[in-house]
């Protein structure tokens, strides 16, 4: 899935670090994330839409190559 | 009565430091502190995340501890079986490490729930990388005794899980960077 998480972050000037505490995971996943190696569960996405106050579709774009539930 | 404030203690300010001296080879740095000022609050000083190392490795801890008494446990346990051999409660006292053992399973199943989605994930995957890794290296090395090899102790399967698991943890890291 892809995603502008990078780019949001950056606009913040926010580190890893820093979008990783406010959402309560590790760095390691919001990395993860941003690399498109991880869709993060629902609840998550929302953590991550309250956290940029954008909609879920503003930030993570379907890929149509991807397929579900892999 | 002395000329020094009587709140400065000689032993913990020299009179003359040594960066202060001209003749000093010391580079005399600034303060990135501008000096308190009575009245004037000071600067706050950077938001900095401290936290204590009992909450960041509380798990860790709780689980040394319990692996620590499961130890301590193991080894009176066997000293006291081999020292009276035939006495009627030795199969209660050859089963008391089971009960920090049991706690080690607790905490390390609770560290587990606690963990963020993605390293539960990597955790998962280790897992049946282990679970996998094991019943092929057991059932391999089953053939093999059939074969000839010297039996092996059952007691090799946890460590070979360990060893797997730890493995499996590495690689599905590696993976999700």
């Amino acid at each position: 899935m892809k995603n502008r998480l990078r780019v949001l972050r950056a606009e913040l000037d926010w580190s890893q670090a820093d979008l990783a505490q406010r959402l309560g995971v590790s760095r390691q996943t919001v990395n993860a994330i941003e690399t498109g190696k991880y869709d993060p569960s629902l609840p998550l996405a929302f953590s991550l839409a309250q956290t940029f106050k954008r909609r879920i579709e503003e930030i993570f774009e379907a890929d149509p190559r991807q397929k579900v539930g892999g | 009565m002395s000329d020094a404030p009587p709140d400065k203690n000689p032993t913990q300010s020299p009179v003359e430091p040594l960066y202060t001296h001209p003749a000093s080879p010391f580079m005399r740095t600034e303060s990135n502190i501008p000096p308190k000022v009575a009245g004037i609050p000071g600067p706050t000083p950077p938001a900095m995340q401290v936290q204590s190392t009992w909450v960041t490795y509380r798990s860790q801890i709780e689980i040394g501890l319990a692996l620590l008494a499961y130890m301590m446990l193991l080894v009176g346990s066997v000293t006291v079986l081999r020292a009276n051999p035939g006495a009627s409660w030795r199969y209660v006292v050859a089963v008391v490490p089971v009960l920090p053992a049991a706690l080690v399973v607790f905490l390390f199943v609770r560290r587990l729930a606690q963990t963020d989605e993605l390293q539960k994930r990597i955790q998962t995957e280790a897992f049946g990388f282990a679970l996998g890794g094991t019943a092929l290296l057991t059932f391999t090395y089953g053939f093999l005794e059939g074969a000839g090899l010297p039996d092996l102790n059952w007691t090799f399967i946890l460590p070979l899980i360990a060893v797997l698991w730890g493995v499996g943890t590495a690689i599905f890291t590696f993976r999700y960077r």
